[in-house]
């Protein structure tokens, strides 16, 4: 059986890390091939394939059940995260799993809060409290500092580059 | 005779090969077209529409990578050459708000990490913190503000 190329964000590590492993691979397999980039999977962790809801099963002889080729992998203390979004007056909160990318947190924010197509391309997720609004692409783990596993955004609008 | 490679195109060389910059090609955002130092190409992938491209091309110049920004044009890949003005992206306030042709003779985009335009904008600092160069993470910061200009913002 061929391999299969996945990436792998931990929530210790800033930098995306890649590897290879069968497209049949077992849970322990994966441990094995994470322990080799210095990742080790500790029982207080949880593997997430891409935006699936559900963690990797812990067994180690049990096969993953998401991963395909290109998958992000990611290593994380938080079994789910709740998101608090604010907007104007509103807010809303939601649990999200580790993997959710910012895009589909704004992709909720803007159902929840009934904007229009329109109003949402002008409007960014920026974390509570910072500037930083980041690329839509970031799992929400990766925004995780610490042992909480809480985030905030305030959905603001985007300005134009002027001046 | 060994050819001394110039540090910043050994890091430009590095960064093409990123795990992070490859996982933007697996997932379709932005493939890279072509190196010729100090130059390089990417695609990006834009959503469909009507009498619009799937993809944008965009040529970096990328001398003191990365400590110094690079700048970008749209780019012609068959011809090899500038991408018209009445070609660029078009969209509304903030899309057209970056994508500007006659900024500079069409040169660069209107973008706070891009070398040549953060010129003379010392208050793009504050306004614009997030759409600054990030020395540490490389061309990739400027590839995903592209993509999230095509995908998330109003294109």
């Amino acid at each position: 059986m061929s391999n299969v190329l996945i990436f792998i964000q931990a929530h210790d590590k800033a930098e995306i890390l890649e590897t290879e492993i069968s497209a049949l691979a077992t849970v322990g397999e994966l441990h094995d091939a994470l322990e080799v980039l210095g990742i080790n999977v500790g029982a207080d962790s949880f593997i997430f394939v891409d935006e699936v809801e559900e963690h990797e099963n812990k067994e180690r002889l049990e096969p993953l059940r998401h991963v395909k080729h290109g998958s992000r992998i990611h290593v994380s203390r938080c079994k789910c995260i709740p998101t608090t979004v604010n907007f104007l007056d509103r807010s809303e909160v939601r649990e999200f799993p580790p993997g959710t990318r910012v895009r589909s947190v704004k992709g909720w924010a803007a159902h929840v809060f009934d904007m229009d197509p329109k109003d949402s391309a002008e409007h960014v997720l920026q974390l509570c409290n910072s500037t930083d609004r980041p690329p839509t692409d970031t799992p929400l783990h990766q925004l995780i500092h610490g042992h909480n596993c809480a985030l905030c955004f305030d959905l603001v609008p985007e300005k134009r580059v002027e001046g | 005779m060994n050819m001394v490679v110039p540090p910043a195109r050994a890091l430009l060389e590095q960064d093409l090969a990123a795990p992070v910059l490859r996982c933007g090609e697996i997932e379709k955002r932005w493939r890279h077209v072509a190196t010729c130092w100090p130059h390089v190409v990417f695609g990006v992938a834009a959503p469909p529409r009507s009498n619009s491209p799937c993809e944008y091309s965009f040529r970096f110049e990328c001398s003191g990578y990365r400590q110094i920004p690079v700048t970008a044009q749209p780019w012609n890949i068959e011809a090899n050459q500038p991408l018209p003005g009445g070609l660029w992206p078009k969209g509304g306030p903030i899309v057209s708000s970056i994508f500007r042709p006659e900024w500079r003779q069409g040169q660069c985009l209107y973008l706070p990490c891009d070398r040549l335009s953060i010129e003379g904008h010392p208050n793009w600092r504050n306004e614009h913190p997030s759409r600054l160069w990030q020395p540490k993470r490389g061309i990739v910061c400027y590839l995903e503000q592209l993509y999230d200009l095509f995908n998330q913002s109003d294109y």
